[in-house]
């Protein structure tokens, strides 16, 4: 895989929602919305944009009388994420700082 | 475009805590496992009783407890965490873990039936229920420590 650094995603609201859904296959609007904070409608302009780019997927259902919204990644999103990734990784691993590798974090940000 | 190293470091910690997020929203908690075990006791003991109204009442609570708790669980998830992160490495232990036990009650019980004991099957059920409530936590563990050892990307 090609390290690229992606200034869409690297936008930190949108690091956030990629971050979710690189983890999910699904994920629920309301989800989203409150684990990243964001209202309904600065969400639905960041998923625009992902959506655009062709890096998310969205789903309208009906789940009885409710309607619902779904989000995922798509194959091109997901092959973004991972170069941006890997962009990040190249650039610490350069500078020399000390970074464990793909371990899980305990509490930075 | 390049960022200061810093930078990046910090959005990769950004990327591990979602992660984090997603893996906890998906991991069944512990009081899960305490109520099946329990449920489960009780049904057993409710056939096991072959009073038709205990095993009426205990069907029914079964039921609507086992769909109570799914229900609770899946509303509580809210997130699908995505298959591959658990891996294989998960799913034998999940397998793992539900023969072992499924092994361990139908044993014990068929021993005690053997033996000519009273209520075998519910007795063998007791250490199951037992196991549940306390191996369902340190599975849920195991696979916290699986899903967060994945690659963040790109192995998938």
């Amino acid at each position: 895989m090609t390290a690229q650094f992606d200034d869409l995603i690297h936008a930190p609201t949108r690091l956030s929602l990629v971050s979710l859904l690189a983890a999910t296959d699904w994920a629920d609007f309301k989800y989203l919305r409150d684990t990243v904070g964001l209202s309904d409608s600065a969400l639905s302009k960041q998923l625009t944009t992902l959506e655009e780019a062709g890096y998310v997927g969205i789903r309208k259902a009906f789940v009885g009388k409710r309607p619902r919204t779904s989000v995922r990644l798509t194959p091109a999103g997901q092959a973004a994420f991972a170069a941006h990734v890997a962009a990040l990784q190249e650039i610490v691993a350069r500078s020399g700082l000390t970074v464990v590798p793909d371990q899980p974090a305990t509490g930075l940000l | 475009m390049t960022i200061p190293p810093i930078d990046a470091e910090l959005a990769l910690a950004e990327i591990r805590i979602r992660r984090e997020q997603v893996v906890g929203a998906n991991l069944v908690p512990a009081w899960f496992w305490v109520a099946i075990g329990g449920l489960m006791v009780m049904f057993v003991a409710a056939v096991e009783s072959a009073r038709p109204v205990f095993v009426a009442v205990g069907s029914v609570v079964y039921a609507l407890g086992l769909a109570g708790l799914i229900l609770a669980v899946v509303r509580r998830g809210r997130v699908q965490v995505r298959p591959s992160l658990i891996g294989a490495r998960g799913a034998l232990a999940i397998a793992g873990f539900t023969l072992v036990l499924v092994a361990a009650g139908v044993g014990l019980g068929l021993l005690l039936e053997a033996a000519g004991a009273g209520w075998p099957a519910t007795i063998g059920c007791v250490p199951v229920a037992i196991g549940l409530a306390a191996g369902g936590p340190l599975l849920m563990s195991y696979l916290r420590r699986v899903m967060l050892s994945r690659p963040l990307a790109g192995s998938r």
